[in-house]
């Protein structure tokens, strides 16, 4: 049931991004990944999520390889992903953007909806009120039919998991989510993760706020120079010295 | 009285007087401007779906209409088929040329794709010249108009305006489901698009067939309206027209378009000196509308009366980690 | 033969010219503007209202184009481009240079009217020189003053320099103070000149005719896309290349599909070679 990449190797041109990683991310737990910029964090991510086809290695669900599909494919097989920064429908509401998570499941066609048959009510009554319960859940039930461009910057972050957690994902890829949020917001955003941990995805945190991977981390893996230097229990990799000397900076203690 | 039901009041009222205008109207000058904005609103109408909401930039969809014209005029007016079977043809016709005219927009970025529009338009314009012996070259064609009862001018204006009603209404279906939120996510964030599983290509060929269609049908309209089409009656700045009827009017939204193409096809008209200024003041409405409001005026006047309104006290989220777990865990049993 | 290359060759030339103007204000700004074609018709419209209206000598009459050029140049950039680049919607310069290209054909076809009317003779020739005359051979010296003068300037100019800086990373230019405002301003300013510059020199050959604007905003696009955004040279290739083959096809099929075969190079060019003959392979940004 779980979300692998196998040796997975990837270039550009004469740069090599990510030499022979593997990394497993299971249902049910969260999976940091931290590393310096540069350490290859944000291509394994692309990797994952279908921007790049690995150059060496295969990335598969349950056994089953998908490497050569592509982005739009991955909703598909149960995985989705937010973005460093969060793209955002300005001009649509907060309950549309997320809605639109809720396309992955639509099947009605172009004609059946320019006719308003059954099929594309129904879907949309459906989407529609679960997406307003994972806003309500999310805290932003409040600001459903607001325009999107009026959030602030933490509202924005949280719409953007709330998209993905419409889409009914396995596996929820996050590309530095605490980027720019404050401390209680970090907060609120670690419970949100944690929730989603329980309720049974697989998700990668992909971050800088080392602290906020190790407090609610099962796992961390640690990149550097597109290699893996540690992998481990949170409190494992705090203690490595590689990882010491590479990231956290500073002597041993 | 609520908000909802009297914006449906309204919206009633406003259809009552439109399908009772023949009925109303002061002069048939009048009724015969109307039809026109009725057979323009039908391209316009699934225009509105490429450049509106899937954010193409289609300057020369008024190829398309001369497409759907000059096949009426010939099939009609030469050969004598029945002129509403005919209308299929046209639209038929147009859908072909539509998904054709979207084919570049998979692979061209913006401007390119723009230039390529306008290029085919160009190209449509050169044909109907060139092909004199078909199209009547630079004279034209006369073209007949319907058979009973659509063969006087009220008749054939509640013909127009059922079909652009029915238009509307589809279209108006296609942005309110999932399918109008796609095609946004589309037109502004093909990243989000993406990450939401969102085909593009397949798409965007979706949205440009179904308003090669309705152009094709448009024009069949168009040319019996006018009863005499040239290769000038589809110059370039007639699909200027089409453009900034919708960019005036508000991407993404249908009233607003409607509204534009109401007031943009009627004001040349009824306002004298205007009509001889005609493309100038498109220009400049144009120019002025993407300094001042880039999402349309009715957009323009939304967010100034929202602006206008209390705001909501500032609160911070909460998120509610229990009501989020039931809400996914009873999703997972459905 | 030499009757369809020589014609080709300069209507060829004033595609380029129009090409290079296209390339000079993208090289600043990223944008396209549909008013580039614009430049050259106004060069030509404003030479024959200077020379033969005005009756002013043929120098100032090629000034004072020129000069219009400038001027046109730089306003659009100040209205058309500047505020709306400040917004991230990537498509309204699109439409604002499509606004302002429409106001300034309009107000052109209102003012000079809509029907073609004669340039005057540049230099004193009479009408018997067939292929000789001057309103072949002169839009291509004008090129080749364009082409050489935008090398020399890109290369030898401490401005010329300071374009590319801007053309290549705008951000690290303004970070070294350099004003990429003004820098871009000055960019299509000088586009304007180029534009209205060719558009003088083609004037015989075009006649000073309002519609020009669009069909060069066209034809200068296809010769910049087959010969490559960003590549003077490529400008220079596809645009002769893009008369030539237009030439070639009135001769052979006659004037009437003259459209069909130019987009039909462009087409053709598009699919096998998107970034045309010597533009560079576009690096995908995620």
């Amino acid at each position: 049931m779980a979300l692998s990449i196998a040796a997975v190797t990837k270039t550009f041109g004469g740069l090599t991004a990510l030499r022979n990683v593997s990394l497993s991310l299971e249902p049910g737990e969260i999976h940091g990944l931290i590393g310096p910029n540069g350490s290859g964090k944000t291509t394994l991510l692309n990797l994952l999520s279908g921007y790049y086809v690995p150059t060496e290695g295969a990335i598969s669900i349950d056994g089953v390889s998908f490497t050569r599909s592509q982005v739009q494919d991955r909703p598909g097989v149960g995985i989705a992903r937010t973005f460093q920064k969060p793209r955002i429908l300005g001009t649509l509401t907060v309950l549309d953007n997320a809605m639109l998570g809720g396309w992955p499941e639509t099947r009605a066609t172009f004609m059946e909806t320019a006719l308003a048959l059954a099929r594309p009510r129904r879907e949309e009554r459906k989407i529609r009120a679960y997406a307003l319960e994972i806003l309500a859940g999310l805290g932003l039930g409040h600001l459903a039919h607001l325009r999107a461009n009026v959030l602030d910057h933490a509202e924005q972050r949280l719409l953007e998991i709330a998209r993905s957690l419409v889409m009914r994902p396995r596996f929820v890829l996050l590309d530095e989510p605490a980027g720019g949020l404050t401390g209680t917001e970090i907060e609120q955003l670690g419970a949100v993760l944690l929730t989603m941990r329980d309720a049974g995805m697989g998700v990668l945190l992909v971050e800088h706020h080392t602290d906020f991977v190790f407090k609610i981390s099962s796992k961390v893996t640690t990149l550097h120079f597109g290699e893996i230097i540690a992998h481990g229990t949170p409190e494992e990799v705090r203690r490595h010295g590689e990882v010491i000397r590479v990231y956290l900076g500073g002597e041993t203690t | 009285m609520t908000s909802v039901s009297a914006r449906g009041a309204l919206t009633a009222l406003c259809l009552l007087a439109i399908y009772t205008f023949p009925l109303w109207t002061p002069n048939l000058y009048l009724l015969h401007i109307a039809t026109l904005v009725a057979a323009y609103w039908v391209l316009i109408a699934g225009l509105n779906l490429v450049v509106g909401y899937a954010g193409a930039l289609s300057i020369g969809h008024v190829g398309l209409l001369s497409i759907g014209a000059y096949a009426f005029a010939i099939l009609v007016g030469k050969y004598g088929f029945d002129p509403l079977a005919t209308l299929i043809v046209s639209g038929t016709l147009g859908a072909g040329c539509g998904f054709i005219l979207g084919l570049p927009s998979l692979r061209l970025p913006g401007f390119y794709f723009a230039m390529s529009t306008i290029a085919l338009a160009m190209i449509v314009a050169e044909w109907s010249l060139a092909l004199d012996g078909l199209t009547g070259g630079g004279t034209g064609l006369p073209v007949p108009g319907f058979n009973s009862p659509f063969n006087t001018p009220a008749g054939f204006y509640w013909l127009v305006a059922a079909i652009a009603g029915a238009v509307t209404w589809m279209t108006w279906n296609v942005a309110r489901f999932m399918w109008g939120r796609a095609l946004i996510a589309m037109r502004d964030s093909e990243v989000a698009a993406a990450s939401v599983g969102v085909r593009i290509p397949r798409m965007k060929l979706i949205v440009f067939t179904f308003s090669g269609f309705t152009a094709g049908v448009a024009g069949g309209l168009f040319a019996s309206l006018q009863s005499y089409i040239t290769p000038e009656t589809f110059v370039f700045e007639l699909g200027l027209f089409f453009f900034v009827c919708i960019i005036v009017g508000g991407r993404g939204v249908i009233l607003g378009p409607f509204l534009g193409t109401v007031v943009l096809t009627a004001l040349p008209e009824l306002v004298g000196p205007l009509a001889k200024l005609g493309s100038l003041f498109y220009g400049i409405l144009l120019l002025l509308v993407v300094l001042v409001a880039p999402e349309g005026i009715g957009d323009f006047m939304r967010t100034a009366y929202e602006r206008l309104q209390k705001r909501p006290a500032k609160k911070m989220p909460h998120p509610d980690p229990a009501r989020l777990f039931a809400a996914i865990a009873k999703r997972e049993a459905d | 033969m030499l009757n369809v290359i020589v014609p080709g060759l300069a209507i060829g030339a004033l595609y380029a010219a129009a090409g290079i103007a296209y390339n000079v204000m993208f090289s600043t700004s990223k944008v396209l503007s549909i008013s580039t074609g614009h430049l050259s018709m106004l060069g030509g419209i404003f030479g024959a209202f200077f020379i033969g209206q005005l009756g002013l000598p043929v120098v100032v009459g090629l000034v004072g184009a020129v000069a219009v050029g400038v001027a046109v140049g730089f306003l659009t950039e100040i209205v058309a481009v500047r505020r709306v680049l400040a917004r991230s919607d990537e498509h309204l310069w699109l439409l604002s240079t499509l606004g302002l290209a429409t106001i300034i054909q309009q107000a052109i076809g209102l003012w000079w009217g809509t029907e073609p009317r004669p340039f005057p003779r540049v230099i004193p020739q009479d009408f018997t020189a067939g292929l000789w005359d001057q309103k072949f051979w002169l839009p291509v010296v004008a090129l080749l003053i364009i082409a050489a003068g935008m090398e020399l300037f890109v290369r030898k100019t401490m401005l010329g320099k300071v374009f590319v800086a801007v053309s290549e990373d705008a951000f690290a230019a303004r970070a070294r103070g350099i004003a990429t405002d003004r820098i871009r301003a000055l960019s299509y300013a000088l586009a304007g000149g180029v534009g209205a510059f060719a558009g003088f020199a083609a004037g015989q050959l075009t006649y000073a005719y309002f519609a020009v604007g669009l069909i060069l905003t066209l034809n200068g696009f296809i010769a910049l896309a087959v010969g490559g955004l960003g590549s003077t040279i490529g400008a220079v290739i596809g645009g002769l290349a893009l008369g030539l083959l237009t030439s070639l096809a009135t001769a052979l099929v006659g004037g009437q599909y003259v459209n069909t075969v130019a987009i039909g190079l462009l087409m053709l060019v598009l699919l096998v070679k998107p970034e045309g003959m010597f533009g560079a392979k576009k690096v995908r940004s995620v």
